[in-house]
Parts: structure tokens; C-alpha cells; sequence
């Protein structure tokens, strides 16, 4: 809980997987105390389990929930999380960018990942407000 | 203004990312790792030795594997659903290559090399046919 503590508190935002909502530049305030994979619909920052990368994507699916894939399904495991982007990838592609990284790359992400809870967007200030569940 | 601008901004930055594509795409390099399996294999019927043959099938699987994913990148970031229209059949010509790739892997049958090559032949006419010369290399395909 001490480490949880440490932070971060704040968080700015780069790139634009997870348009429109939260789009780059944005200044969000988390919450690192959550020991749990918050509920359906939040946004969570975490380390990516391929890589350090601090990263920040919206629960689709949380422990015990099952995931539709093109074969089938995944029942996720009591400490696993289904993390996706919110802009659809073909907007990515027109902007440029490539196919989202999130869960469908790398697949289910461990509650040891997690680092906090996005709930709020301080800045810049007209876009000031509670970040919405989906 | 500033100070507490600095005083308030995040240390932290998140990531919110997805794949940077070069955006450079071409069948050659399938093609040129299908060609190293097609000369291995070759290699193979001129030669008999145990030692020889070993390291010739590691490094055929090797460049079978890259060939594979050559076609797959190409598969899934060059070529967009609108390509369909001038390429019908497409996404069989890339199953089809992809499969008879699996099957060079595993093959000491040249003939399997060359259906290869062919296939990636044809893969490559309908990355012609889609603009891919103009829209993907830096200058063209060098002559």
C-alpha cells in the first residue's frame, strides 16, 4: 500500500487510441490506491505486460467476465482484465496510425499491472470534468 | 501563470497508443525469403551430409516463418477492404500462401517452393493492380 501510494497522482496523456475522450495532452487525475480491477467502463492506467510501457485503456472485461473472440471464447482468470481502446481502428488508420495496442494484442493483463485509476481530467481547462464510465 | 502551470502539470505521461506503420510495403520481401527456401532446398538435393542437412532445415524454417510474416503484415496493414473490388479473391490468394508457406516449412519438395513463389507472384500483381509501387515505396520498385 506504501508503494501505492507513491503515485502517480497525475497523469498527461500521449496519442490517440483512446479518442474522443481522452485525446493527447490531457491531464488526469488517478487514483492508485485501487487494489482491484475497478468496474466495467473505467479507465485504468497500467504497465503493459510486454514491455515497461505506462499505458492507459478502458476495462472491457474484468476477472471471471468472458470475452467473445473469433474463435470462441476466454474466461478470464480471478486476477485478469480485458483492457481495450476506445477509437476504433479504422479512425486510427485514417489519422495515420496503426492497429490499437490494448488486449487484443497482448491479451489479458495480471491485477500486478495495475497502477491506478483515471477518474478525472483537470486540464486543459475547458475540457475539465469527471471522466464518464461507458 | 507559468510557474503554476508547471506546478500542477504531471511528471507522469501515459501512453494511449497503437502501431506507427513506415507505411512501406512490398511482396518482394516475402518474396525474397520464399527465394531462400526455394535455394536451400535445392542446396539440400545436391548435398547429403547429416550436419549440412540439419542446419539447412533450421535455416529454411527460419526463412519460412519470415516469409510468413511478410505476408501477413502485408495482409493486414497494406491492403484495405476497398481493394477488394479490384482484387475479389483476395484474401484466398493470401490464406492459400500463407498455408502453402506452413507447408515449404515442413517440405523438401522444391516443386512445394516454387507453387510458393508463384503464389507471391500473384500476390504481388494484385499489389500492383492496388497502386502499391506509387503509394508505398519511396521511389518505386528499384529497376
Amino acid at each position: 500500500m506504501r508503494d501505492r501510494l507513491r503515485g502517480p497522482w497525475r497523469v498527461a496523456v500521449s496519442e490517440r487510441s483512446m479518442a474522443p475522450g481522452i485525446l493527447p495532452g490531457d491531464w488526469l487525475l488517478v487514483d492508485p490506491t485501487v487494489g482491484r480491477w475497478p468496474r466495467r467502463g473505467s479507465i485504468v492506467v497500467f504497465r503493459e505486460p510486454d514491455g515497461e510501457v505506462l499505458a492507459i485503456k478502458r476495462v472491457a472485461a474484468r476477472p471471471g467476465d468472458r470475452v467473445r473472440l473469433d474463435a470462441g471464447f476466454l474466461v478470464l482468470g480471478d486476477d485478469e482484465a480485458w483492457l481495450l481502446s476506445d477509437a476504433p481502428a479504422a479512425e486510427l488508420l485514417e489519422q495515420g496510425g496503426g492497429a490499437p495496442v490494448d488486449s487484443r494484442r497482448y491479451g489479458p493483463v495480471t491485477i500486478d499491472c495495475l497502477v491506478g485509476r483515471a477518474w478525472f481530467r483537470y486540464g486543459p481547462v475547458g475540457r475539465v470534468g469527471r471522466l464518464t464510465g461507458r | 501563470m507559468s510557474r503554476f502551470r508547471d506546478l500542477v502539470a504531471p511528471k507522469t505521461t501515459v501512453h494511449a497508443h497503437c502501431d506507427l506503420p513506415c507505411g512501406v510495403y512490398d511482396p518482394e520481401q516475402a518474396r525474397i525469403e520464399a527465394e531462400s527456401c526455394y535455394k536451400i532446398i535445392e542446396k539440400m538435393g545436391a548435398n547429403s551430409d547429416p550436419t549440412f542437412t540439419t542446419r539447412a532445415i533450421a535455416i529454411k524454417e527460419q526463412r519460412a516463418d519470415l516469409a510468413k510474416h511478410h505476408l501477413d503484415v502485408l495482409w493486414h496493414d497494406y491492403f484495405k477492404p476497398e481493394h477488394l473490388e479490384k482484387v475479389p479473391n483476395l484474401h484466398e490468394l493470401f490464406w492459400n500462401a500463407t498455408k502453402q508457406v506452413s507447408k515449404v516449412k515442413a517440405s523438401s519438395d522444391i516443386a512445394d517452393a516454387k507453387k510458393l513463389l508463384d503464389m507471391i507472384d500473384e500476390i504481388d500483381a494484385a499489389w500492383k493492380a492496388t497502386g502499391g509501387e506509387e503509394k508505398t515505396r519511396v521511389a518505386g520498385r528499384p529497376s
